[in-house]
């Protein structure tokens, strides 16, 4: 029973996206995706429009002051079991405006993150990838084979 | 329609003969007027009265130890004046101008949020771009406030109450909407469906950048300030560079000049193409959602071949540019544009003659030529209500100077007007990028600056896609920048939307709010 | 015996509860293949050969997530509307003759058309409901969309199925089909485009799309749900649209009629209902993708304004000529 529940999260993720104060090279680079030159909804990815559907978080941007709280409160809309995706630079670790007032810094600050892709801002096949890599990461591990042992007696 | 030429300086000078005022010429624009916080209101009234077309670019607040000037940097027709006053720091007063030109509210808000002036018969009063929780009386862009030492106030409850007065009721959308691709609020209060109020509260993406540029060298603030926004990353770069360019007295080779113009409009192309898809998005046609950005991605292959990177490509540099073209790649450059010209006419087909695009799109969110005038709006916003303002005619830059191009304006002032602005302005690009890949001059393409700027101060515009965007620089003399402002060309246009959007449906209020183009990291910085 | 448990296998497998379950799903790819080849791209295509098995995924996966109850909705409305919405709808599809006969035997009876039409505006009814019941503006907004929408499309919506009921001179969905040597879509076409257009409009698809209008009301009725009660609300709504087919099949274009080759004249029935059925949906998706959305204000006048008259007049255009339509009936 829990193959086919990993088997239907892997294969239909839906994602929410939300900016937390970026400068929307991130962002446009998420929207891209869904256009016919990247296409991610041939891996059932789709872009919802409420937490609550939702899960996969896609966060770009530092998170600053007044964002934080909104983006806590969206984190704890979406049920279980959901992940964070923390995409661009700035999203990991505040990226240029880490120090500045008004940014908290990275997005783990506030929320668990599971994967960072890094970049200024990274490329399409860049966020495909971190993506990709995070739904493998649900997989259940491959047993490991236990070694015959042959006794030389 | 012939332009009477109005010789501002002149008119200045006649007027305000005997009062307390001192115009220097040539500096910070066409002049600047040092008047005390008394008479420059006298000097606003009088360009107002000569020139229609008279709007305020920016107002610029800068601490200057024991007082705070406040610059205003206003446009007319054919001259751009800055008025620079001062006031006290024990007791920034000053009167307000919103009673002569309502569009500069949201600039005196934004000084007074930063700088602590308190504007004397302010309209609506309020934080502007500071979060809810910021500490009363600490005020970032003064020299003595750290940023790291700042301690914020805990963030209260967050719950809005969504009063009921009757039949109105209060919506809030932002900050996380499927509409909105960057966090901002809008409480719009709505009679059924019928809009009758909208408070925004931007501020969401308030990065601190004018403060940290200037602890950051002006190498490292180019790639701060393209960092502002990702879609128009050239335009910020190029304002920038061009603004110390100025402040250090050097030209750039003519080759970069074609180079930086190439830049400019590819930026230009891909952010229009990226709009009019966005538009269907919001109308609910995705179709041709798709198909725009299917036709973007060309333009971000072309961006990447010239500069080096699909979005932020700190191609700019004080000097210059960082690459040259390869002659190889101009073949391959012009392909792609030919293909996106010949797609042209079936999006134009579209937007004649699909019924369901026009019944969503025309005569929705009209803003009138008067209002357009009042507001100071700017960009496309502008253009398709029949105001001819674009900075590369006014103030030709780069090469704008030597490519001809038209300026396009629609007259019916509404968000199809504005769609068909940036559609006709997508052909317009291209035959700018095709001429000056054709007559392209050889020679260098950068030059070496000196690291540190000697003292000075200069303003600069730039025509970003979606309007005026301004810098003012003001170096002391060392290698780090003594004030950086920046007035991005949303934040002016943002009070069109508030007026627009009332009295209509509130199913309008998307396609009406793409149609100004808005960037709110531009906006909040 | 045999009886009883053939009547248990037809209710429950084939032709009802887990065909209907999985025809809609196929019903569901079919839609986003289109939609995405239309928009220049391949939708989706790694789950099972060609992406089949992603409308299946979707459902399971939505089974397996938490499911949260806002604190302040009416709990009980909230919880049961979706599952009952559900229901009524496959209900009413038991009705429809998939096979030459309803999928429950024997329960055609007089009239039946109406009782159809009226289980339909019971699930839209039930729709509106979970929305309301959701506190939540979007929602609110989401489910007034709703109610205005279905309760205005209702009234043309029954005005023009009148026609067919009219040329076959009875309101039992049974002698409708039977009476269909010649299908009503070429007796009375006028009939049938308006119907086609009035159904894009009771199924809430583009141009009329404007309770699902993301950028408006977040997702409207449905913003508040999560887990399985949203798998409940998105498969009614796919239900609704298979049922909406399956009504213009049943009404103009000859339910199971066709040329049966060899075997069982059940299996042809089911073949041809399915064929056809499938052909008004690939035209429905087609509809869909080509216009923009309409706001609500131009939706609701676009019905009073332009459908009902034009229902009242294709209705009065199928009376005068029925003299001359009765001899080919």
């Amino acid at each position: 029973m829990t193959n086919i529940a990993t088997w239907a999260r892997l294969k239909s993720p839906w994602v929410l996206h939300f900016n937390s104060g970026a400068c929307n090279g991130c962002d446009i680079e998420i929207v891209a995706l869904l256009t016919p030159k990247y296409d991610v909804e041939r891996f059932g990815i789709k872009l919802e429009p409420s937490p609550r559907h939702a899960d996969v978080l896609l966060t770009t941007g530092c998170v600053t002051e007044q964002c934080a709280e909104r983006l806590k409160r969206i984190y704890e809309q979406m049920p279980q079991p959901k992940f964070v995706v923390a995409i661009g630079a700035c999203a990991c670790s505040g990226g240029v405006f880490a120090g500045n007032y008004n940014v908290v810094g990275g997005v783990d600050k506030v929320i668990p993150v599971n994967a960072y892709i890094p970049g200024c801002p990274p490329r399409p096949e860049a966020i495909i990838d971190g993506v990709v890599k995070l739904l493998n990461s649900l997989k259940p591990p491959k047993p490991i084979k236990k070694e015959a042992k042959i006794d030389a007696e | 329609m012939p332009s009477k030429e109005i010789d501002m300086i002149k008119v200045l000078e006649t007027k305000l003969k005997g009062k307390p005022v001192q115009i220097q010429l040539g500096h910070l624009g066409t002049a600047a007027v040092q008047a005390s916080a008394g008479a420059y209101k006298d000097v606003l009234k009088a360009m107002l009265e000569a020139d229609e077309k008279t709007a305020v670019t920016a107002i610029t607040g800068i601490d200057l130890g024991a007082n705070i000037g406040v610059y205003y940097h206003i446009r007319t027709s054919n001259a751009f004046i800055t008025i620079q006053a001062e006031v006290p720091k024990e007791n920034p007063k000053i009167a307000t101008v919103t009673d002569l030109m309502s569009g500069a509210a949201f600039h005196e808000l934004e000084v007074a949020d930063l700088l602590g002036v308190v504007f004397e018969g302010h309209p609506s009063p309020g934080r502007l771009v500071l979060p809810e929780n910021w500490p009363e009386g600490i005020y970032p862009l003064r020299k003595d406030v750290k940023a790291s030492e700042v301690k914020l106030n805990p963030p209260s409850t967050v719950d809005e109450k969504l009063s009921d007065e009757g039949k109105l009721v209060k919506i809030v959308i932002g900050p996380q909407h499927p509409a909105l691709l960057e966090p901002e609020k809008f409480a719009v209060t709505v009679d059924g469906e019928t809009v009758k109020n909208v408070e925004p509260r931007i501020g969401y993406v308030h990065r601190g950048i004018e403060k940290a540029s200037e602890s950051r060298t002006y190498l490292q603030d180019v790639y701060l300030v393209e960092r502002i926004c990702g879609i128009c990353n050239s335009c910020h770069a190029t304002a920038f560079v061009e603004t110390v360019e100025k402040i250090l007295k050097t030209d750039v080779p003519h080759r970069a000049k074609y180079l930086r113009t190439i830049i400019l409009e590819l930026n230009r192309l891909h952010s229009h193409l990226l709009t009019l898809g966005h538009a269907g998005l919001e109308i609910g046609y995705e179709t041709l959602f798709q198909y725009f950005w299917r036709d973007r991605e060309p333009i971000m292959d072309l961006i990447e071949i010239v500069t080096g990177n699909r979005v932020i490509s700190s191609s700019m540099t004080v000097g210059g540019v960082r690459r040259d073209i390869k002659d190889t790649d101009i073949p391959k450059i012009k392909t792609v544009l030919t293909d996106l010209r010949k797609k042209l006419p079936f999006y134009k087909e579209i937007y004649e003659n699909e019924p369901s695009l026009k019944m969503r799109m025309q005569k929705v969110g009209t803003l009138s030529k008067e209002d357009a005038l009042k507001l100071c709006v700017v960009g496309p916003v502008a253009r398709g209500s029949g105001v001819d303002i674009d900075v590369r005619k006014d103030e030709p830059y780069e090469a704008y100077g030597e490519i001809p191009f038209k300026v396009i304006t629609y007259t019916a002032g509404d968000t199809w007007s504005r769609m068909n602005v940036r559609m006709d302005e997508v052909e317009e690009s291209i035959n700018i990028i095709e001429y000056a890949l054709d007559n392209m001059p050889a020679g260098a393409y950068r030059v070496k600056v000196p690291r540190v700027v000697p003292a000075g101060e200069a303003v600069n515009r730039v025509e970003a896609p979606r309007g005026e965007l301004f810098y003012y620089v003001k170096s002391n003399g060392t290698a780090y920048p003594e004030r950086v402002k920046v007035r991005t060309p949303t934040f002016a246009n943002i009070p069109s939307f508030l007026k627009t959007a009332i009295g209509e449906s509130i199913a309008d209020i998307p396609p009406n709010f793409v149609s100004l183009d808005p960037c709110f990291s531009c906006t909040d910085r | 015996m045999i009886d009883y448990l053939l009547l248990i296998f037809r209710v429950l497998v084939f032709p009802g509860f887990t065909f209907i379950l999985f025809f809609t799903m196929f019903c569901d790819w079919v839609e986003r293949k289109i939609e995405a080849r239309m928009q220049n791209r391949m939708g989706p295509s790694f789950t099972g050969p060609s992406g089949i098995l992603q409308p299946l995924a979707d459902f399971i996966k939505l089974l397996t997530k938490e499911e949260i109850t806002p604190c302040e909705s009416k709990k009980t409305v909230f919880r049961f509307a979706p599952i009952l919405a559900f229901s009524v709808l496959v209900f009413a599809m038991c009705f429809l003759p998939f096979d030459g006969s309803s999928i429950i035997p024997n329960v055609s009876f007089a009239g039946d058309l109406i009782f159809v039409m009226a289980l339909v505006s019971v699930a839209n009814f039930l729709l509106f409901l979970s929305g309301w019941a959701s506190a939540n503006p979007y929602s609110s907004i989401g489910a007034a969309r709703v109610l205005t929408q279905f309760l205005g499309y209702d009234i043309p919506l029954l005005m023009l199925a009148i026609a067919p009921a009219f040329l076959a001179g009875s309101l039992t969905i049974s002698t409708i089909v039977s009476s269909q040597w010649l299908p009503f879509a070429v007796l009375a076409p006028w009939a049938f485009v308006l119907f086609i257009i009035t159904m894009q409009a009771e199924l809430e698809k583009d141009p009329f799309d404007v309770p699902h209008a993301e950028s408006e009301v977040v997702a409207g009725h449905e913003t508040e749900y999560s887990g399985g009660k949203l798998a409940f609300l998105k498969l009614a709504r796919d239900v609704q649209i298979v049922f909406g087919a399956a009504l213009i099949v049943v009404l103009f274009l000859g339910g199971a009629n066709g040329p049966v080759f060899f075997g069982l004249p059940a299996f042809w029935g089911t073949l041809w209902f399915v064929i056809k059925l499938l052909a008004i949906v690939v035209v429905s998706e087609y509809l869909t993708v080509l216009f923009a959305r309409l706001r609500i204000d131009q939706v609701v006048r676009a019905n009073w304004r332009i459908l009902l008259p034009l229902s009242v007049l294709s209705l009065i255009l199928t009376i005068s000529l029925a003299v001359w339509i009765y001899p080919l009936v």
